[in-house]
C-alpha cells in the first residue's frame, strides 16, 4: 500500500469526510509534509471504491458547493489494520537495529 | 457543469474537460468544488502543478477500470505504436513534397561533373520517388506488397552505369571522385569497404574489396559503387541518385505522431471504460486487443534493431523512412490483421454493457 493510500484510510478512520476535508487531513496526519491534490485524491478514491475499501456516504450543499462524503467500508478497515501491522513490525525491527547500533540513546 | 462568473472555477472546468464525460457528470461539481476550496484566496489560475496533476489523472480516468494496474501500460503500449503509425503516414505524405529524382539530363551532368572522363552507359530513371520493383507501387502490387514482397516498396534513385575510357583503376577513380565531390560542394561520408562480390573462381583475389562513397548536396544524395577491378571483371562502376528527406518529413511526423498518439489513447480509453465488466464481450475484446498489440508490436520490433544496425554499418545521407524502422511494409500483413482485430474488437465494445447503470465510477459506490 502505497503512502498516500494509507494516509486517506487513515483520514477516513476518523469518520466520514468529504474531498477536502480529506486533503486537510492528510496534511494534519503527515504534518504538513504530503499535500494531496485533488486530482490525485479523486484518482486514489476511484481506487479505493472499485477496491470497495471506501463508499460514498452522504451528499451536502454548502454555500452553493456540493460536498461528497466519503466513509471507509469494513473492507477499507481491515485492510488498514493489515497495514498498520505489517508497518508497526517493521518500525519495531528498525528500531532493534538502531538501539544495537546506538545502545547509549537506548 | 454550467459555467459561472467565476474564472477561477471556469479554468477548472476547462481542465476537467481531460476527464471522461460519464465521469465529469458524475463528479465534475464535487471536484470544482474540493478545488476551489484548496485554492488560496484571490487566485484566478490553477497553478502549473494543478494543471499537470489534473491533466495526468484526467488520462488515467479517460482508461476506466480504477482498480487496473496493468490497464495503463497497454493503454502507454496503445498510444505509442498508434503513433509510431500515424507518424510514418504523415511522413511519407510529407515525403511527396520532395523534388522529382534528377532527369537524365540531369544525372548525365551529374556524372561529367564529380567523374570528368567518364561517361553514363546506361542509366535507369524511376519516375516515382518509391518504387515497387523499380516500378511505381500499383493497386493491382498489393497482394504481393501483403504477402511477403512488401519489402521491395524502396526509396526510387536514377541509377547510372558509368564508364571512363581509358578504364581506371579502383583507387584512381575514388581518388578522382572523392575530390571531384569536395570540389563542387558535395558532403562526402568515409568510403565503405565490403569484400569483393566479383571475386569467383581462381582468379579469386581475397584482397579485393568493393567501395561506396556516400555523398550529400541538397535534396540530393549520391551513392557511387566502385567494384573491386573493373577493368578485369567488366562489373560496372554506378552512380545511384536519390532524393534526401524533404524538411517537411520531420514536422510532418512529430505532428502526426503526436495526434495519432492521442487518438490511440483515447480510443483505447473508450473502449476499456465500455467493456468493463459486466460487458458480454470483455473476454473477446481483451483477446482482440492482445492480438492487435503482438502483431503491430513485433514488425517494429523485429525491423528497427536490424535498420540501426545497418545504419551503424554504412553511412547515410540519406536515414531509411519511419515505416521501414516499422517493419512495413515489409511486413504489412502484420499490420492488416492488426488492423482487422482492433476493428472487431472495437465493434464488440459497442455492444450494449449487462448492467443498464452508469460505468464505475466513486460516485455509484
Amino acid at each position: 500500500m502505497r503512502e498516500p493510500t494509507f494516509l486517506i484510510l487513515t483520514a477516513l478512520a476518523g469518520g466520514s469526510r468529504h474531498g477536502y476535508g480529506i486533503i486537510q487531513d492528510v496534511a494534519a496526519i503527515s504534518e504538513a509534509r504530503v499535500h494531496l491534490l485533488p486530482g490525485t485524491l479523486y484518482t486514489a478514491l476511484d481506487r479505493l471504491v472499485a477496491q470497495g475499501l471506501v463508499a460514498h456516504d452522504r451528499d451536502e450543499q454548502v454555500e452553493g458547493r456540493l460536498r461528497r462524503y466519503y466513509r471507509l467500508t469494513h473492507q477499507g478497515l481491515q485492510a488498514l489494520d493489515v497495514e498498520t501491522a505489517r508497518l508497526r513490525q517493521l518500525t519495531n525491527a528498525a528500531e532493534a537495529r538502531l538501539r544495537t547500533l546506538r545502545p547509549h540513546t537506548a | 457543469m454550467p459555467p459561472t462568473g467565476d474564472p477561477l472555477a471556469n479554468r477548472y472546468r476547462r481542465l476537467l474537460l481531460c476527464y471522461p464525460r460519464e465521469w465529469r457528470r458524475l463528479r465534475g461539481e464535487e471536484m470544482v468544488a474540493v478545488l476551489l476550496e484548496s485554492a488560496t484566496p484571490g487566485r484566478t489560475r490553477p497553478t502549473p502543478r494543478e494543471t499537470v496533476d489534473l491533466l495526468r489523472h484526467g488520462l488515467r480516468s479517460r482508461l476506466g477500470r480504477p482498480a487496473s494496474y496493468t490497464v495503463v501500460a497497454w493503454a502507454v503500449l496503445t498510444a505509442v505504436i498508434c503513433g509510431l503509425f500515424s507518424a510514418a503516414l504523415t511522413s511519407w505524405v510529407a515525403w511527396q513534397t520532395a523534388r522529382p529524382l534528377p532527369d537524365r539530363a540531369e544525372t548525365t551532368a551529374l556524372v561529367a561533373e564529380v567523374l570528368p572522363g567518364y561517361a553514363a552507359k546506361e542509366m535507369d530513371s524511376p519516375t516515382a520517388l518509391f518504387t515497387f520493383y523499380s516500378q511505381p507501387l500499383r493497386l493491382e502490387n498489393l497482394d504481393s506488397v501483403l504477402l511477403g514482397d512488401g519489402g521491395e516498396y524502396q526509396q526510387g534513385a536514377v541509377v547510372a552505369v558509368v564508364t571512363g575510357v581509358p578504364p581506371a583503376s579502383q583507387q584512381e577513380t575514388l581518388a578522382l571522385a572523392q575530390r571531384r565531390l569536395r570540389e563542387t560542394g558535395w558532403r562526402v561520408y568515409p568510403p565503405h569497404v565490403v569484400p569483393g562480390t566479383t571475386c569467383t573462381g581462381i582468379s579469386c583475389d581475397p584482397a579485393a574489396r568493393d567501395t561506396m562513397i556516400f555523398a550529400r548536396r541538397g535534396d540530393t544524395g549520391l551513392d557511387l559503387s566502385l567494384p573491386a577491378r573493373p577493368s578485369v571483371d567488366s562489373t560496372p562502376v554506378t552512380v545511384a541518385l536519390r532524393r534526401a528527406t524533404p524538411p517537411a518529413v520531420l514536422p510532418a511526423g512529430v505532428l502526426g505522431g503526436l495526434i495519432g498518439a492521442v487518438a490511440g489513447w483515447l480510443v483505447f480509453g473508450w473502449a476499456s471504460r465500455r467493456t468493463e465488466r459486466p460487458h458480454r464481450a470483455a473476454d473477446a475484446v481483451t483477446v482482440l486487443h492482445t492480438i492487435t498489440m503482438l502483431l503491430w508490436w513485433s514488425p517494429a520490433v523485429l525491423a528497427a534493431p536490424q535498420l540501426l544496425q545497418h545504419h551503424r554499418d554504412e553511412p547515410h545521407p540519406v536515414w531509411h523512412p519511419l515505416w521501414e524502422w516499422l517493419g512495413q511494409p515489409a511486413l504489412s500483413l502484420f499490420f492488416v490483421v492488426g488492423a482487422g482485430c482492433a476493428l472487431c474488437g472495437l465493434a464488440l465494445a459497442t455492444l450494449p454493457r449487462r448492467d443498464p447503470g452508469p460505468l464505475t465510477t466513486t460516485a455509484t459506490g
